[in-house]
């Protein structure tokens, strides 16, 4: 029975029984409960309120509960954002230095006649730590001393999609779980009333859709649940009517005693699936509207996150289209409520960072439609006493070339940056990271990581170590293997954690 | 386990676009004097390079990846040299580029292999290649290496391969079973029993109708004893018209069919329906596969082209189209070019053709230059909108070959405004040969190649969509990549036997869907077996049936049928029907006008409705509808509270519900008792939406639901006014009688069987 099946119970297995029986109330919800009662395990409690998404307890005690993942799609310049290179700008016009050209290729880039490109950005040192961020992030700026920069991420592939995936799933292939999967699975929601993992986006979505958020080869109840980006974030979630929520309540207790009756008969997982999903979507109908109703924000809050913001009109620019930083900005906010409310993971997406071309207007673009929304929700959350326990993350699926692009006919455009998986930063504040904190060096071009590197899988063993997982045992059975997030590799960085 | 730190020689083995020369314009400067010396002696290609190669060279010039183009194990492809040019230049060793990056003295890529990669070669090794290469570079057709790549499975000639043998023959209906028996008895299993009468008959309809029996259909067909009953019912179900709504909806996810632009202004697309119309006319009149696909290539180069014939390229039509203020015309062109040759090439080829657009494919053989081989065909068709002869202002959306050729250049890293070397139209050198008509081939003489029986692709990409069709997943699973790091077929003699049947049995994909839903596989039981869960989790060895959740357009079809409000009208325009009132005009500058269709047309088919591609109808996203944006081979299928919201509360399915208690009410026959005309009732109810009756567990539980509900809106009669809605109620019932039956069929038609064909 795949279904809920405990991932703690793998390493530690005790007879299956007795540890269902001795954990029942955490650990399945209601479609286990039920499958229990059949095996006659349990006598019956009227377990029914309970879903595969009820809380479980972690190998040892966490730091972190819940993550809001910012995943600005496409890939940010770190050396425009998070790392300050002096010395491009120093070369800048320059073709790489001899020692470099030697062994490298590349995608896009002509090498014959690449040149350096310094950033216009200006670096300031912010807070009491020093951080040092560009011009373009004032607001985050001024949350330096809550930020967990690293600036020695290096992945292992080179796409975005396939780049995507390892940033989400671990490896950059299809059909694996995503890190807001392994979360849920592993520990449950503290929310009975919300999905355990939502995925909000403004703009136009990010070209991986479903795969960044899926729940692989574990039940679908694991899987990222979509809010609407337009209009309301939620459909359907009034009764027809004539319907009280009696009713409502009554036609879903004969309709689970029917799905039941059918998986007794052909035991498919997906029915029990299909069972937690119509539970979840009862208690969503209360919850849901409270949930993006934002008439009891004070103005002051949704002045702080930019809700109200003019909109700048760039329509044709990557991360461009209508309303999108109200939606980022909403999307900010409503991260904030989810997670208030018990959510275990949000993800947020903006498409797209994918600056190939006219880098300085259009990540100006970006960063002006994130940068407050983000800094005011690192704000909110430690104002309300949730940023220790809530891991907040901004990370692009690589970052981008020291060289400009100079693809031959466009020599004229605007400057970009091309791929570049070798080296780049990341964002975190809150959830147990260290405050205050810049990790890892990377040469003087941002091109290779010179010191403390921390790979794509580091992350996620880090991640999921923060929120009380060992990451060798948070494991699933496919196949006859034990699979799990960081298959390839991985270790806790230890350096970062406060 | 991975780990030390992987810079900075990683880099060298992820990029992609290595290039080998400078730009294959100026020779290479001359470094002889500074290479090391040639060897004196006269070197054997065999004993001397070959092994240097392989040791040295292959892993990243090889069988499995080819970076920059440059593949060093196969003759031809090592003269012709890498994406941007030589890199042997036989007879001039010190020209040659290969001697000077294996000698680290290339400007740009310094040594090669890169650390790490290969053995690094020697003086006395790199004097032996000056060697062979001064000396012509000689490469005996007897050491052309065999590389993987040729040798891939799907490159091979379609043989029709011979049945295996079985233990138990008698379980086999066709030669389907026989292959299939055959590994499950190698994996020690036995398959499952056949699916009840009952599943089997819902599981047809919904696989080849998408809509369910009607309850007299199903009494007839369990009531016929004849030993053919099920072959029977199977003719009648390939002979129905709505067999071409089910399959043509499959098509046009291939098609990236929708009624609208997309990109920012969206704008309608009023006449795109016809090329939907001629796709369920052609699947239902059985049009040959070749022929159906020689008509949405090239039809309108076909000898006497028919109106027909040009709106079925129509297909061509259905890409995005940028009339945003400020775009270049010239590069929507090419992006559209561009979606056509790859969708061409998934279609039809399985191949991951795009990959080749901006370099030479990093697994399969195909070069950049073969990619503008492909691209070239399309390159040189109009967008032409034929007027429809008898209709006003009637219109349908075609494509025209061009007089004046356009010229095709390879875009330089994929830009098209980097034009590099003059391309002509040509296919991939590793499948059969492009026999043409003319000196210059054009679409109709790809069409053909595609079509014809020696492309070993076409038949296998098809009959494995077929098969996916009827089981959810293809023999092969990534059925959009027959490629190399596509999967392997898990029954690689079933796969070959299913695309002769297509090929050699007139391309009848009717016939071929014939033979797979008769066999005794597809008509196993989808029930999970335990014991299988541990060595088969995803059912590869096919020993049971899969449970499917049907697609989106599908579940809307189901509740209109067993509602009995379905409009059963087969083709014409796109229809509107309403949808959530929180769904406002979403697109840009409200381009998306929603006039909700009245009458009938509020009741049609999924198929039918209008797709608005920045807008789509949201029921069918929330179900996982592809976005049309580009061919969709394979439908994600999610499992999410939103669904459930859907069923439960949006508005056209509690319409359903109410009619089908109507229905429910009005159609069955009173009983002499009120309880025998509740549980008459309960039958016709279960029938209507599962195609079977309850048994005495979920009798119970309808029943305590249904006592409830109708006391409930005993007392409260604004209540069941409000469940009846509008519709004029039957005088003979109690409105809570009825109410309590909109409650019992919104239960039924939410139930996981009930979107699921079992």
């Amino acid at each position: 029975m795949s279904i809920a099946r405990s991932p703690l119970s793998d390493s530690d297995s005790p007879d299956r029984r007795q540890f269902f029986t001795s954990a029942a109330s955490g650990l399945g919800g209601a479609a286990l409960s039920w499958l229990l009662l059949h095996e006659g395990v349990l006598a019956h409690d009227g377990a029914a309120s309970g879903n595969p998404l009820a809380p479980r307890q972690p190998h040892f005690p966490a730091k972190a509960k819940a993550c809001i993942f910012i995943l600005p799609e496409g890939a940010p310049s770190h050396l425009d954002l998070f790392d300050p290179k002096p010395k491009l700008r120093e070369l800048h016009g320059q073709p790489l230095p001899e020692s470099m050209v030697k062994n490298v290729r590349f995608a896009f880039i002509k090498k014959e006649t690449a040149v350096i490109a310094g950033s216009a950005r200006e670096f300031t040192q912010h807070g009491q730590c020093g951080m040092e961020l560009s011009d373009y992030l004032p607001h985050l700026g001024r949350c330096a001393d809550d930020l967990c920069l690293v600036r020695s991420m290096h992945t292992d592939a080179f796409n975005h999609h396939p780049a995507q995936l390892m940033l989400n799933s671990g490896v950059p292939r299809f059909g694996r779980p995503s890190m807001g999967a392994w979360l849920n699975y592993g520990l449950g929601s503290e929310s009975d009333n919300l999905p355990g993992y939502v995925v909000l986006s403004a703009g136009r979505g990010g070209s991986g859709g479903v795969s960044n958020w899926t729940s692989g080869f574990l039940p679908s109840s694991y899987e990222g649940v979509v809010f609407r980006s337009q209009g309301e974030p939620v459909l359907n979630l009034a009764n027809p009517p004539g319907l009280s929520r009696n009713m409502q309540q009554q036609g879903l207790e004969t309709l689970t005693a029917l799905n039941r009756r059918r998986h007794e008969q052909l035991h498919d997982p997906e029915i029990a699936s299909r069972i937690a999903s119509y539970e979840l979507a009862f208690r969503m109908q209360a919850a849901a509207p409270e949930l993006v109703d934002l008439s009891q924000e004070t103005a002051a809050t949704l002045d702080a996150y930019g809700v109200t913001r003019p909109e700048p009109n760039h329509k044709g620019f990557r991360g461009g289209g209508p309303n999108v930083y109200k939606q980022f900005a909403t999307n900010c906010l409503l991260a904030r409520r989810l997670v208030e409310r018990g959510v275990r993971f949000v993800t947020l997406i903006h498409a797209s960072w994918d600056h190939h071309s006219n880098i300085d207007a259009e990540l100006k673009y970006n960063c002006d439609m994130a940068d407050q929304p983000l800094a005011a929700l690192i704000q909110d959350l430690k104002r309300r006493g949730l940023l220790d326990t809530t891991l907040v993350i901004f990370a692009g699926e690589f970052g981008r070339t020291p060289l400009a692009e100079n693809r031959p006919g466009r020599e004229k455009a605007p400057m970009g940056r091309d791929h570049h998986p070798y080296a780049f930063s990341i964002l975190m504040a809150g959830g147990g990271m260290k405050g205050g904190f810049t990790y890892g060096k990377t040469d003087e071009l941002g091109w290779s990581v010179v010191e403390n590197p921390v790979h794509m899988n580091d992350f996620h063993a880090t991640v999921l170590h923060q929120f009380g997982l060992d990451h060798l045992r948070l494991t699933h059975n496919f196949k006859g293997l034990k699979v799990r997030l960081t298959d390839q590799g991985g270790r806790v960085v230890q350096d970062l954690l406060s | 386990m991975r780990h030390p730190p992987r810079w900075p020689w990683s880099l060298v083995l992820v990029f992609a676009g290595a290039t080998l020369s400078a730009d294959g314009e100026e020779p290479p400067a001359a470094h002889g004097d500074s290479l090391p010396p040639a060897a004196q002696r006269t070197v054997d290609f065999v004993a001397d390079i070959q092994p240097l190669l392989r040791t040295s060279c292959y892993s990243c010039h090889g069988p499995e990846a080819h970076e920059g183009g440059l593949r060093l194990d196969a003759k031809k492809r090592a003269l012709e040299g890498g994406d941007t040019g030589a890199a042997i230049v036989p007879g001039k060793s010190d020209e040659s580029r290969l001697i000077h990056l294996i000698a680290g003295q290339d400007e740009d890529l310094g040594l090669m292999p890169p650390e790490g990669e290969g053995t690094p070669l020697s003086a006395e090794q790199i004097g032996l290649l000056r060697a062979w290469i001064d000396q012509g570079a000689v490469w005996p057709e007897s050491a052309e290496a065999s590389p993987a790549q040729v040798d891939h499975w799907s490159f091979q000639p379609i043989a029709r391969p011979h049945l295996p043998s079985v233990q138990d023959a008698s379980w086999a209906a066709n030669p389907i079973d026989v292959f299939v028996l055959a590994r499950l008895e190698q994996a020690q299993l036995a398959p499952s029993p056949p699916a009840e009468r009952e599943t089997l008959l819902r599981r047809v309809y919904l696989d080849l109708l998408g809509v369910p029996p009607e309850p007299h259909a199903a009494a007839a067909f369990l009531a016929d004893e004849r030993p053919d009953a099920y072959e029977q019912l199977v003719d009648r179900l390939l002979a129905s018209p709505h067999y071409g709504e089910r399959w043509g909806r499959r098509w046009l996810d291939l098609a990236r069919y929708a009624d609208s632009d997309g990109y920012e202004k969206d704008l309608a697309r009023p006449h795109a329906w016809r090329y939907r119309e001629w796709v369920i006319g052609a699947i239902n009149a059985d049009l040959p596969f070749d022929q159906f696909t020689l008509k949405q290539i090239a039809g309108d180069l076909l000898p006497n082209a028919t109106l027909d014939d040009r709106i079925a390229t129509g297909f061509h039509r259905n890409t995005l189209h940028n009339t945003e203020g400020g775009i270049d015309p010239e590069e929507d062109r090419v992006k559209k070019t561009v979606d056509r040759a790859n969708t061409v090439a998934t279609i039809w080829l399985g191949l991951t053709m795009g990959c080749a657009q901006c370099h030479s494919h990093k697994y399969d053989p195909i070069t950049q230059r073969e990619y503008f081989g492909l691209y070239a065909f399309f390159n040189n068709l109009d967008e032409a909108n034929p007027e429809v002869p008898g209709e006003k202002d009637a219109k349908a959306q075609a494509v025209a070959e061009r007089d004046t050729p356009r010229e095709t250049h390879i875009h330089v890293r994929g830009d098209f405004l980097s034009p590099g070397d003059v391309v002509s139209a040509g296919t991939p050198s590793v499948l059969p040969p492009l026999t043409m008509e003319h000196a210059s081939p054009n679409r109709l003489d790809l069409a053909r190649w595609i079509a014809s029986p020696e492309n070993p692709l076409t038949a296998r990409v098809a009959a494995n969509r077929v098969w996916q069709a009827l089981w959810g997943q293809g023999l092969v699973r990534t059925s959009d990549d027959f490629g190399l790091q596509g999967e392997a077929p898990s029954h690689p003699e079933l796969l070959d036997w299913l695309a002769c049947e297509l090929r050699d049995g007139g391309w009848s994909e009717k016939r071929l869907v014939r033979a797979i839903v008769t066999s005794q596989t597809y008509r196993q039981s989808s029930a999970l077996r335990t014991e299988l869960e541990a060595l088969d989790p995803e059912n590869v060895l096919l020993a049971r049936q899969n449970r499917l959740r049907v697609e989106s357009e599908i579940i809307r079809d189901l509740a209109l049928a067993a509602s009995g409000l379905w409009d059963s009208r087969v083709g014409g325009p796109s229809v509107r029907p309403p949808q959530p009132a929180e769904h406002a005009t979403l697109t840009y500058a409200g381009s998306a006008k929603w006039a909700v269709s009245q009458g009938g047309d509020a009741y049609r088919r999924g198929l039918y409705t209008f797709f608005q591609r920045t807008s789509p109808y949201p029921m069918f996203m929330t179900f996982d509808a592809p976005d049309s944006n580009e061919c969709c081979v394979r439908r994600e299928q999610s499992n999410t509270p939103l669904q459930s919201l859907t069923l439960w509360n949006d508005g056209a399915f509690f319409e359903c519900a109410q009619n089908l208690a109507r229905r429910v009410v009005g159609e069955s026959p009173q009983g002499e008792t009120a309880e025998e005309t509740y549980q008459r009732r309960l039958e016709y109810a279960f029938r209507l939406c599962l195609a079977r009756t309850p048994d005495a567990v979920e009798r119970d539980a309808v029943e305590k639901l249904f006592r409830s509900q109708v006391e409930i809106c005993r007392r409260d009669p604004q209540a069941a006014q409000a469940i009846l809605g509008s519709s004029p109620t039957q005088s003979s019932t109690q409105p809570e009688e009825l109410a309590g039956w909109v409650i019992v069929a919104r239960t039924l038609m939410n139930l996981d069987e009930f979107i699921t064909r079992e």
